[in-house]
């Protein structure tokens, strides 16, 4: 999305980008720093030798009843005292030093609501609640009151903002500083021999990955003979500044993927990570590649502007977890609205980088041997109340979330749930499949009964989405999937909450009792008194979701243009990797030309190097001209990419690299691959093999003139088709395969010999009226049938077919058995023994076998 | 047929020994294997049936002449190549199963009438051109929306050598001409490929079919993932790393690719016809705007855009072939094609022209014949001939069965 950064307010700075020093704003929002600096002072002074202690959480700020000072005198000030006074009045929070005659600034005074209003307007700024000063000192560590720094920063943030007209979604301003100019540092790269590496990992890779990893099988092709084709496949996948976040250690230790020592991954991943830190020490540390063109660098959080630019509507939020805290055991409620809902984390939940909690399965710890339980962040049913109490206040509810599901698998997972027991809530959402439920109790639905996006929709994927649900009297549950109502229809009509029960709890990522675990991560959960309407919705989607910074890449050393950037959007995507969108050119100079500059190829470098993957922009190709530099911005590509996260947001350094950037150049050309080698010589196999279906049926139409469409043939073929071999491998020949060959043989010579005509053309001579007993009684009579299914059937001279003498014995054994009546053949036993016989060559290996 | 359920017991057991024992003679046979036993393996081979006797002798005859390729000429003749053994080669190309149990089609038919009129067999991916049966034979006419004419073609059982007729698939289809891409614009493929999802499954199976290369194969994380479409997540259950180690691996160099089928789909009643049995192929000609996209895109590019919004958003057909630099540069791209494009027409010929075409046709061919991939280095060094002798041929597939034929004879 893009935020607004108006060239008047930006202008407003005066960059002092080489020196690095941030510039000064004039105007109202100096006015308010100014004030906050020295407020910032006083405070200090306030706190001088005080411990930044964790108060106890007295689960509720102040109350208004013990205010008996003068009236407000404005409806501001009454606003004040509603939503920011009254909850921070109170001893346990700021009351024991800023109140009547303690330290200044006495912004919860109790003697004068108007002049605690006075002293309170120093230390906010209610057009950006979140970058008061007082948000900062407490923010900052100064006397938090719960056990997160951060979740007191949010929670006066809440209260601000309510004082100042509601959290209606009015969008900040985001203005751009020049960051602190600074080189990219060095790093290591991968030496152009691979003599090293052929006597530290080669041994690890040729030795356990050549089953599979070589040519002509599977790629990478890291085990292949070719000790530099294994090295050119191994470098993406060698971090050589922490080996152990290499893909070919994680791949072992975290995944599991085929470990030697009879699968003993601790070790395996240990011996590979020791093999790259050994090879990793015998590169010494190299400046950047000095044919590089690139920017200076740039750190996540050190020098990133912040670009969240808030506008998410949360007038009547009750509830709001942004799991900013990414340590210890709680999650923290910062709605502002009392009492807190602080939820506990138990059993496998882990904190996710940019934010979030990952809720996953029971496990045993190795290390510890502890069972870990399945994952679940609950709050105390007094504390749960609040939504009680709040819900079924309005009758309506908002449930909003942003969740990455771990899979499309679970089923009857709960994400957020108010309940009581397995079978009693308030109200779930849970995870089915591809499917999003929404379990209610009301006058008109059974809590039991879930109400579910549509199987064919597929609405639930396995990636970040924003699902809010939706509940009012009139409409019922309404279910809205990344800002877009699902148009699936609620079975009963809306009703009331009055038999909601006050006694559940909230619970996050499974039911109160922990059997319905839902695997996945939460980005941000709310609950709000009203249900959003569709436009607050969208709107809230397109806020988006975690903590985002603006990136300003310097490139004044590169082109003639004072204060020049390239910049990028950038956030911790999740614990593994950090996105960067929407990047765009500008000057923090108000009277700039852009002749043209050619810009072609951009990488983004991390720690010293270009990075292996995601260089979304390498084939950008654009020139920065007067035309298209609009509102100080020349926006450069429009679409996002994901880099992979090395140290972590504290310590990633970044830097952009160019292909080309107005007069310097560096146009790398890949080298070509090196050529795969030959596979080696594999177990040879059968030189011959068998017959497939359709050619099984033309062989038998061609040995016997009967042609394959004849209805009873089609019919026999059609039906054991796809029980006749379908490949050749000899050794692949089932009985099964046999059984559907005899049928359709059989069928063959039926044909054959039910036709009088052909059966005299195929068997000349032979009696046909004979009966069973005197057909066959002589050996020329059997040559009648025999010779002319040797010679049609299995050829003639052919040192490969079976011999003769073999077939016509086993023939003759045959017409024993079938003639064997005991003088009580039937009339058509002849006929029978013929079609047998004939069979039992057209169905053998002499016609099989190709 | 009504035969006794006694005898047939006795009759299915002596079958059973029969195979059985004539299956150890024939093994024991191959030491004393001469021309004659060349002769009938290679037709054997090629027609998938045995040969007559006249014929059997007259490839002897060739063989003992020293001009065994003649001999597999002879045996190209028999109608069971096309019928049979063509057929069932193209069969498992047409269907996602890969299934060989599946009726003729206009993708099969192509396959077989392009190397019984030894075309040049790149045009397989890229002509404007098709198949059908003779119309002498009366059959129902071909359909953009059944599979009837093929079905009645196989049916009746008559030579496929004999009545297949080559058209313009343009005046057969309804596409316009340059919309038209061989096979990959026929009707069976539009049906397995183009149906739901999002295309790509049409450039992954050509790929596997015609590239022998699946998409684990090619995988290769280093190229620019700036054409990845919106629909694929980075973060596959919250795990940027899968994407980053495997996903963008395919996608990178796939969508760029596949994005040239983006006016083409297939549109079926999924609820009536699941399999899309009577489906139709639709394409957006000029001038079209699709409803979701405002574009001649198909919605379906557009799919899930939510997943990654930051992703690439498809605006035309306009392909590219990261692949040609990075270790799929050994697929050996053709230089005199330019590596990018519009549409499947080109894009099909950039495929059909790599060296890892003509190098999987006489694999596929080979394996067919030979019953087995090339496995030794004697196997390698053949196949590498093959090759070229594929590429001297102008194409020719025929040339492929001929060598392979040979070279597996036997001794």
């Amino acid at each position: 999305m893009m935020y607004p950064i108006t060239t008047s307010k930006r202008k407003q700075y005066q960059a002092q980008s080489q020196t690095g020093e941030g510039a000064m704003k004039v105007s109202q929002h100096s006015i308010f720093k100014f004030m906050a600096v020295a407020f910032t002072a006083l405070l200090v002074a306030c706190g001088s030798g005080q411990e930044n202690l964790d108060n106890p959480n007295t689960g509720s700020g102040g109350t208004s009843e013990n205010y008996s000072g003068p009236a407000p005198i404005s409806a501001d000030v009454q606003n004040f005292k509603l939503n920011f006074w009254d909850n921070l009045v109170s001893d346990q929070r700021c009351g024991t030093c800023h109140n009547t005659g303690g330290q200044s600034p006495t912004f919860v005074r109790e003697d004068d609501i108007n002049l605690a209003y006075t002293a309170a307007n120093t230390i906010v700024d209610l057009d950006d609640p979140a970058n008061s000063a007082i948000v900062s000192k407490v923010g900052g560590g100064h006397n938090c009151w719960l056990g997160s720094d951060s979740a007191c920063a949010d929670t006066i943030t809440s209260y601000i903002e309510r004082w100042a007209g509601g959290a209606g979604g009015a969008q900040k301003e985001v203005v751009l500083r020049a960051p602190e100019i600074k080189d990219p540092g060095a790093t290591k790269a991968f030496p152009e021999s691979s003599a090293e590496f052929a006597s530290t990992i080669y041994p690890l890779l040729s030795n356990y990955c050549s089953d599979c990893h070589v040519e002509g099988q599977q790629t990478p092709y890291l085990g292949s003979e070719d000790i530099d084709v294994s090295y050119a496949a191994a470098q993406s996948r060698i971090d050589l500044e922490v080996a152990s976040s290499s893909r070919l250690v994680q791949r072992l230790r975290t995944e599991f993927h085929n470990c030697w020592y009879n699968g003993d991954c601790t070790t395996s991943s240990a011996e590979m990570q020791t093999a790259i830190e050994n090879f990793s020490s015998t590169i010494s540390v190299e400046e950047l590649d000095p044919e590089l063109v690139t920017s200076k660098a740039l750190s996540l959080i050190d020098d990133g502007i912040a670009a969240n630019t808030g506008g998410r509507f949360e007038d009547n939020v009750i509830a709001l977890y942004e799991f900013k805290t990414g340590e210890g055991n709680v999650a923290y409620d910062t709605s502002g609205i009392e009492p807190a809902l602080n939820l506990t984390l138990n059993g496998n939940v882990d904190w996710v980088g940019g934010w979030g909690i990952r809720v996953g399965s029971a496990y045993t710890d190795e290390d510890t041997m502890l069972n870990i339980a399945n994952g679940k962040a609950q709050g105390s049913t007094s504390a749960s109340r609040k939504l009680y109490d709040q819900l079924t206040a309005t009758g309506e509810y908002t449930i909003e979330a942003w969740v990455v599901p771990n899979n499309v698998t679970q089923e009857d997972a709960r994400i957020v749930s108010y309940s009581g027991s397995a079978t009693s809530r308030n109200f779930a959402l849970s995870q089915t499949l591809y499917n999003y439920q929404i379990l209610h109790r009301s006058s008109t639905s059974d809590q039991n009964e879930p109400f579910s996006t549509a199987d064919a929709d597929e609405r639930l994927q396995a990636t970040l989405q924003h699902v809010v649900v939706t509940y009012t009297p009139a409409d019922g549950r309404r279910i809205y999937v990344n800002g877009e109502f699902t148009e699936d229809a609620d079975p009963d009509e809306g009703g009331l909450l009055n038999d909601w029960d006050n006694s559940f709890a909230f619970v996050l990522g499974n039911e109160t009792d922990s059997n319905s675990l839902w695997q996945g991560t939460l980005r941000m959960v709310a609950i709000h008194s009203r249900a959003l309407n569709e436009e607050q919705i969208e709107q809230n989607y397109s806020v988006g979701v975690g903590e985002k910074f603006f990136l300003l890449f310097s490139v004044s050393h590169l082109i003639d243009v004072e204060d020049a950037f390239v910049v990028f959007e950038v956030s911790q995507f999740d614990s593994y990797s950090y996105l960067f969108t929407t990047p765009f050119f500008t000057s923090l100079s108000e009277d700039i030309t852009l002749d043209n500059i050619p810009v072609e190829g951009i990488k983004i470098g991390i720690n010293g190097k270009e990075a292996t993957v995601g260089q979304a922009y390498k084939n950008l190709s654009t020139t920065l001209n007067d035309t298209d530099y609009v509102d100080g911005r020349q926006t450069l590509a429009d679409i996002g990419t994901i880099i992979l996260l090395e140290l972590g947001p504290d310590d990633d350094e970044f830097f952009l690299s160019f292909e080309r950037i107005g007069n310097y150049e560096n146009v790398v050309v890949e080298a070509a691959p090196p050529a795969p080698v030959s596979p080696v010589d594999d177990t040879p196999v059968a030189d011959i093999g068998l017959k497939t279906f359709d050619e099984i049926n033309i062989t038998m139409s061609a040995l016997t003139g009967i042609d394959k469409t004849e209805t009873a043939i089609d019919n026999t073929y059609r039906t054991i088709r796809q029980q006749l071999p379908s490949v050749e491998t000899i050794d692949g020949f089932l009985s099964a395969h046999q059984m559907a060959v005899t049928q359709l043989a059989i069928q063959y010579c039926n044909a054959l010999v039910e036709d009088s005509s052909l059966r005299a053309t195929y068997f000349p001579g032979f009696n046909f009226g004979a009966s069973a007993e005197t057909a066959f009684d002589t050996p020329a009579e059997r040559d009648l049938v025999i010779n002319p299914l040797l010679s049609n059937m299995v050829g003639s001279n052919l040192d490969s077919q079976p011999e003769d003498t073999a077939i016509e014995s086993e023939l003759n054994d045959l017409m024993d058995i079938l003639t064997s009546c005991s003088g009580a053949c039937d009339a058509d036993r002849t006929e029978t023994v013929v079609k047998a016989t004939c069979a039992a060559v057209l169905g053998s290996a002499a016609t099989l076998v190709q | 047929m009504k035969i006794k359920a006694g005898i047939f017991s006795n009759t299915t057991g002596k079958l059973r020994q029969s195979v059985i024992l004539a299956l150890g003679i024939i093994v024991a046979s191959q030491s004393v294997a001469g021309p004659r036993e060349q002769a009938k393996r290679i037709h054997d081979r090629i027609a998938g049936v045995p040969p007559s006797a006249a014929v059997l002798d007259q490839m002897e005859a060739e063989i003992q002449a020293g001009n065994p390729e003649n001999a597999a000429a002879i045996a190209m003749d028999n109608d069971g190549f096309y019928d049979v053994t063509l057929k069932n080669l193209a069969a498992p190309w047409t269907n996602e199963a890969m299934s060989s149990f599946v009726a003729l089609n206009d993708y099969s038919a192509t396959v077989i009438g392009l190397v019984r009129d030894d075309r040049d067999f790149r045009e397989l991916l890229y002509d404007d051109v098709v198949y059908i049966g003779n119309a002498s034979l009366g059959l129902t006419p071909y359909s953009n929306s059944d599979n009837d004419h093929y079905e009645e073609l196989e049916g009746i059982g008559v030579s496929l050598q004999d009545n297949l007729v080559r058209q313009a698939q343009s005046s057969v289809n309804g596409l316009p001409s340059d919309a038209t891409a061989g096979i990959m614009t026929s009707r069976a493929a539009a049906q397995a490929f183009f149906s739901a999802g999002t295309n790509r499954a049409m450039f992954r199976f050509t790929l596997l079919n015609h590239l022998c290369n699946d998409l684990e194969q090619v995988n290769d994380t280093s190229r620019a993932p700036d054409r990845i479409r919106q629909d694929v997540s980075r973060s596959p259950g919250g795990d940027s790393r899968t994407f980053l180690n495997s996903c963008v691996g395919c996608h990178a160099g796939m969508d760029p690719l596949a994005q040239a089928f983006a006016y083409y789909d297939y549109e079926y009643d999924a609820d009536a016809d699941p399999e899309g049995l009577f489906g139709q192929m639709v394409y957006n000609t000029i001038g079209t705007a699709d409803p979701e996209t405002g574009t001649r895109v198909q919605g379906k590019y557009h799919i899930n855009a939510t997943t990654f919004e930051h992703g690439f958003v498809t605006p035309n057909d306009e392909w590219e072939n990261y692949w040609r630099a990075g270790q799929n540069a050994v697929l050996g791209w053709d230089e005199g094609l330019p590596g990018s494009g519009e549409g499947a027409k080109s894009m099909g010929m950039e495929l059909a022209h790599s060296e890892a075409f003509a190098q999987c046709q006489v694999k596929k061919v080979f394996k067919n014949v030979c019953l087995r991939e090339p496995m030794s280095s004697a196997d390698q060094s053949e196949f590498a001939s093959m090759v070229a002798n594929f590429k001297g041929a102008n194409y020719n597939l025929k040339q492929v069965f001929s060598d392979s034929a040979v070279y597996c004879k036997g001794p």
